[in-house]
């Protein structure tokens, strides 16, 4: 969430991709950063380790929404 | 002198008990019963000081709140702490709120990591008489229970590290309810550890860093055996680079070393000083890169230019080895590895605990709990 607020502050367009487990945490770090509408994606957990196959799947399925966040659609 | 000038900074409650229930509510506290901070207490913590309450004495994140004298005393009178033990718990957050301690990332970090404190010259008796021997990180020891415990209750009340939401150890580890004691500097075989860091033996200083709970070393010197202390050095070296530490796995980071006193002879014997210990050790704690290979594949896959007979060393900086004497006379020694993360790679980070600034409050020696 932090890298997503420091690269937010740039002016870069950025999204926090958050598993669920680490949602309230990113929410606290979100307020506590002074940006606490930063856009975000929940996505399951976990993420790291899960094998390509569905490291992929969980791409593919937000892919739209980090496209409809990014272009405002 | 005035403090909590603003009403709306109090709380209200009609007993005691009720207002323990309210902090427990609210999340203020560890968890254990604490001593209510009334606007009376802290201001009398506050006011021993000789500080000014409104000084800042850092920014403690990750909810960046603002670590002011009052407020730290709040946390003081909160884990127990006497006026007495007041500057090393003013030292320790000074200490911690070093950008160099990355302490947003400490509190944040799945790791169990915490901040060990480590109290050094007059202050280990000025200051409630801080404990270095037998037990001196477990129970029964006032100043290190209540010291180490304010710096948790300021990291939870002022830095916002609560368990789950924003600190997100996974397991924590005691030692995070509190992790302090004193050196045993009368009995060492090396100057005063605060030395190291360039302060002198007749001032006092707090060093500080990360770490996990202390892990046991059992060690029989002999000495009539020439190689015992070669033994012992192999023998804390694979403590050091224990394979599921991180220090193993990131490479780098602190860890602490705490001599017994009798393992402290041996060195003695061996004619060693602290800067030859940390570089025996450095050059010692290892793993081998076949090892690292079958055991941590994804942080191994960094190495790609080391066969498999190649020894990683986990530590890059010998100074990083925090080594000092400390628990009572027998077979065991402490070592503590440590996160090893952050920006700035799970530094040691110190400061002086100020004892000329403290003042005696009229009647009064102790808290009126």
């Amino acid at each position: 969430m932090r890298d997503s607020i420091i690269v937010a502050r740039e002016s870069i367009p950025s999204i926090a991709l958050v598993t669920e487990v680490f949602w309230p945490q990113g929410n606290f770090v979100a307020k506590s950063n002074g940006m606490p509408d930063i856009p975000r994606i929940q996505i399951p957990h976990p993420v790291a380790g899960s094998g390509e196959a569905n490291m992929a799947a969980v791409a593919s399925d937000i892919t739209p929404e980090i496209i409809s966040i990014l272009t405002g659609t | 002198m005035t403090l909590t000038e603003d009403p709306t900074r109090l709380l209200s409650a009609t007993s005691e008990n009720d207002a323990l229930e309210q902090l427990h509510a609210m999340g203020c506290t560890d968890g254990l019963p604490v001593v209510i901070p009334t606007a009376d207490r802290v201001f009398r913590m506050a006011l021993a000081s000789g500080l000014d309450p409104n000084l800042h004495l850092g920014v403690m994140g990750p909810a960046y709140g603002v670590a002011t004298v009052e407020k730290v005393a709040t946390a003081a009178v909160m884990a127990g702490c006497i006026p007495d033990h007041f500057p090393v718990v003013v030292a320790a957050i000074r200490a911690i709120c070093k950008p160099e301690f990355d302490l947003t990332e400490v509190q944040a970090t799945t790791h169990c990591t915490t901040p060990f404190t480590i109290v050094c010259g007059p202050a280990r008796e000025a200051c409630g008489g801080v404990a270095s021997g037998f037990g001196a990180l477990g129970p029964g020891h006032r100043a290190n229970a209540s010291i180490g415990r304010a710096i948790r209750m300021a990291m939870i009340n002022i830095g916002g590290g609560r368990p789950g939401e924003s600190d997100m150890s996974l397991h924590g580890h005691p030692g995070k309810f509190t992790y302090c004691m004193a050196e045993d500097s009368l009995n060492s075989p090396f100057p005063d550890l605060h030395t190291s860091f360039g302060y002198s033996a007749d001032q006092s200083a707090v060093v500080v860093t990360g770490a996990e709970a202390p892990h046991s070393v059992l060690f029989a010197g002999d000495a009539d055996d020439p190689e015992s202390i070669n033994r012992f050095l192999d023998l804390l070296a694979m403590i050091m680079a224990n394979p599921g530490s991180n220090n193993v796995h990131l490479i780098g980071g602190s860890v602490v070393v705490i001599m017994n006193p009798d393992h402290g002879r041996v060195i003695q014997h061996a004619g060693l000083t602290r800067e030859d210990m940390q570089a025996e050790l450095a050059s010692r704690a290892s793993i081998s890169m076949g090892t690292l290979r079958r055991i941590g594949a994804p942080f191994a896959a960094r190495h790609t230019d080391k066969d498999d007979e190649d020894l990683i060393h986990v530590l890059r900086d010998p100074s990083r080895i925090v080594l000092f004497q400390g628990g009572g006379n027998g077979l065991y020694s402490m070592v503590m590895p440590s996160w090893c993360a952050g920006p700035h790679g799970n530094t040691v980070v110190h400061a002086e605990v100020e004892l000329d600034q403290t003042c005696e409050v009229p009647g009064m020696t102790e808290l009126k709990l």
